[in-house]
């Protein structure tokens, strides 16, 4: 009798871990950068301050970031991307909504490398374009990060850049996304 | 004709040295920079919360001085610092990312202190963002 109560006791702490190891995730410290590979310049950009949310439940990821915190090694240029191409007193954010499409392919409570396919909607310069791309789901001791690399075409989000500057500026943008993500406290 | 060449020369030095300085000009000195607002971190999150667009219209891309209790501190992998000011709400505060050159000064502060920071106001995500912050200290 002892050892059922015991073996009952045993499960219900394992049943609790694992539920434990459900539910939301978040971080306010994500890492968002973007390369511009053009024949006049390469321009480089990061974002150290982008949030983002993961629902471990559902699939469901959510990102936003502010334009203005994107950090230039030139003022310069800080100040044209701004001010003439992402607009950013009008747009301050940028903002993706979507889900995993194979979320089950993930198990969240396990140790391992998961790619996965998000696809959902992403708002850049006040345009929303529904995309969708790969990346990767890290789960290393509970923590769980993630990483992805994809293109951007700047017409795609009514982005002009004047014939002047053509060569200065790619056409489509590297973003590369790399979260670690905190269990959300209830 | 010959006596104006060297005006034209000098013209066009100056103008390539010119257009080089603007190509390279430096970020502005936040350091040095006089604080368009001062205020306590809960006003500016308080603000912020009531109404972003007031708010942004008022505080984007101006140097703001705040004064707050420090909520958390953290160091990315990456090098990167930021402190968290408390602003009265559960979870979300002023999220200060501090400028890279002023990173050590985090070894003086502990969670639970006050600081004046100073940075560059970017907007507001679930916390209201400065970066490149320095630290004001008398």
């Amino acid at each position: 009798m002892r050892n059922i109560l015991l073996i009952l006791a045993l499960f219900a702490f394992f049943a609790t871990e694992n539920t434990f190891a459900q539910g939301k995730y978040f971080t306010r410290d994500g890492h968002v950068s973007f390369f511009s590979a053009a024949p006049m310049e390469n321009i480089e950009a990061e974002n150290h301050k982008a949030t983002s949310v993961i629902d471990t439940e559902t699939g469901r990821m959510e990102f936003a970031i502010l334009i203005k915190a994107f950090e230039f090694e030139k003022a310069l240029m800080q100040e044209h991307f701004n001010e003439n191409y992402m607009e950013s007193n009008q747009y301050p954010k940028a903002t993706f909504k979507g889900d995993i499409q194979n979320a089950s392919d993930v198990d969240w409570t396990t140790d391992g490398t998961y790619d996965v396919t998000v696809s959902g909607d992403m708002t850049i310069h006040g345009v929303t374009k529904n995309i969708t791309t790969e990346g990767t789901i890290i789960v290393e001791n509970g923590a769980i990060s993630a990483k992805s690399k994809f293109k951007v075409a700047v017409a795609d989000y009514d982005i002009e850049i004047p014939t002047v500057v053509v060569d200065n500026i790619a056409k489509e943008i590297e973003v590369t996304v790399d979260m670690k993500y905190q269990r959300l406290e209830k | 004709m010959k006596k104006y060449i060297k005006y034209i020369l000098l013209l066009a030095v100056i103008g390539i040295s010119s257009a080089y300085y603007m190509y390279n000009k430096p970020h502005k000195n936040i350091q040095k920079a006089k604080a368009d607002f001062t205020l306590n971190a809960t006003d500016l999150f308080t603000e912020y919360e009531a109404d972003e667009e007031t708010a942004n219209a008022k505080y984007l891309d101006k140097v703001v001085e705040v004064e707050g209790k420090i909520q958390s501190i953290k160091t990315e992998d990456n090098g990167q610092t930021s402190i968290v000011l408390d602003s009265g709400s559960m979870m979300f505060g002023v999220n200060c990312q501090l400028d890279t050159t002023k990173v050590e000064t985090v070894n003086r502060y502990k969670e639970g202190d006050n600081i004046k920071l100073k940075g560059v106001c970017t907007g507001m995500l679930m916390d209201v963002v400065l970066v490149r912050c320095v630290p004001i200290e008398s």
